[in-house]
């Protein structure tokens, strides 16, 4: 799911961007530094949205630097356990499927497979059912529930299953 | 925050930082980026080195899986749903997955009949019915 969220940061910044474009300096160095960075507990920090406020500043000793705290908002994306979301499917293998919603990769075991879905070997890898009716390969779209979450530090790796009520492929891109 | 055993959307733990934050729907998420990016293109002349890996696949997600494209819309779909009683996460799960039938609706968000709320039936489906209005004459 994507937040919008206030975080707060301290920013060190060089005495060659003091100035008139002391804040502009700051906002900018604040985008380079959060954008696309992850933490387990916020998740990935999509945009930088606002500002909300900058602190004063405080000289570190015998650098000259100055530490701003600075509170923004920004839009994160932090995928919880449970929750049940949409995915485009990037690869398909005998062991299952990898597939993405955003930022986050999402890995279905074959376990979690409805049970008369089989695996295809070919060209076009997929899993489909014995009638032919369903089908998922490369791009399809499902929807399936995160079962797990793995942090490490700089990304977040899910475990989803597709095996309830109400999940699986939404469309099939060989039919659109 | 509680401890990341815990943590079950299904029974809304996600913890208090962010049940008290504002969830974006898809469409939201897609009209925010968009935004951003027409704004990053403006000011400088090499936008895409910029622009970090998560925001580009977000944006392609968010734009892949929006079902409310026109801005009205979406602000109409929020205020829609903010009329019953949801927590902004659920609001945000049915905005993003427009469920069709109430079980379905139950099944995507388990906790809209958990948590002792008069959240009956009826009212589910006249929700889901709002929603597909909107859907209908966008």
């Amino acid at each position: 799911m994507f937040f919008h969220i206030v975080l707060e940061r301290n920013m060190q910044l060089h005495p060659r961007y003091f100035g008139r474009n002391l804040r502009e300096n700051l906002v900018s160095k604040l985008m380079k530094d959060v954008e696309g960075t992850c933490s387990g507990r916020h998740g990935f920090v999509v945009a930088v949205t606002g500002i909300e406020n900058i602190g004063k500043g405080l000289i570190r000793d015998g650098t000259g630097f100055v530490t701003f705290p600075v509170k923004y908002q920004c839009v994160v994306f932090r995928p919880f356990k449970g929750e049940i979301l949409e995915a485009v499917v990037t690869m398909v293998n005998k062991m299952g499927f990898f597939a993405e919603a955003g930022p986050v990769q999402i890995f279905v075991s074959n376990h979690l497979i409805p049970d008369d879905m089989e695996f295809q070997s070919g060209d076009m890898p997929n899993y489909t059912t014995s009638d032919g009716s369903v089908k998922i390969q490369k791009d399809s779209e499902v929807r399936l529930k995160i079962i797990g979450t793995r942090v490490d530090a700089t990304e977040i790796f899910c475990i989803g299953t597709i095996k309830d009520d109400f999940l699986g492929v939404i469309n099939d891109p060989a039919t659109v | 925050m509680s401890g990341e055993e815990e943590e079950n959307a299904a029974e809304l733990k996600i913890g208090d930082e962010f049940l008290k934050a504002k969830c974006l729907m898809n469409c939201e998420v897609a009209l925010i980026l968009d935004h951003k990016y027409e704004q990053l293109q403006q000011t400088s002349d090499d936008p895409t080195s910029q622009i970090s890996q998560v925001f580009e696949k977000s944006l392609q997600y968010v734009k892949r899986f929006s079902r409310y494209k026109n801005p009205d819309a979406v602000r109409q779909v929020r205020e829609i749903l903010t009329r019953y009683q949801l927590t902004e996460f659920e609001l945000c799960v049915l905005g993003n997955l427009c469920p069709e039938t109430v079980e379905e609706a139950i099944a995507m968000v388990p906790s809209i009949k958990t948590r002792g709320r008069a959240q009956d039936d009826e009212a589910i489906e006249k929700m889901l019915n709002d929603l597909s209005l909107i859907k209908k004459f966008e």
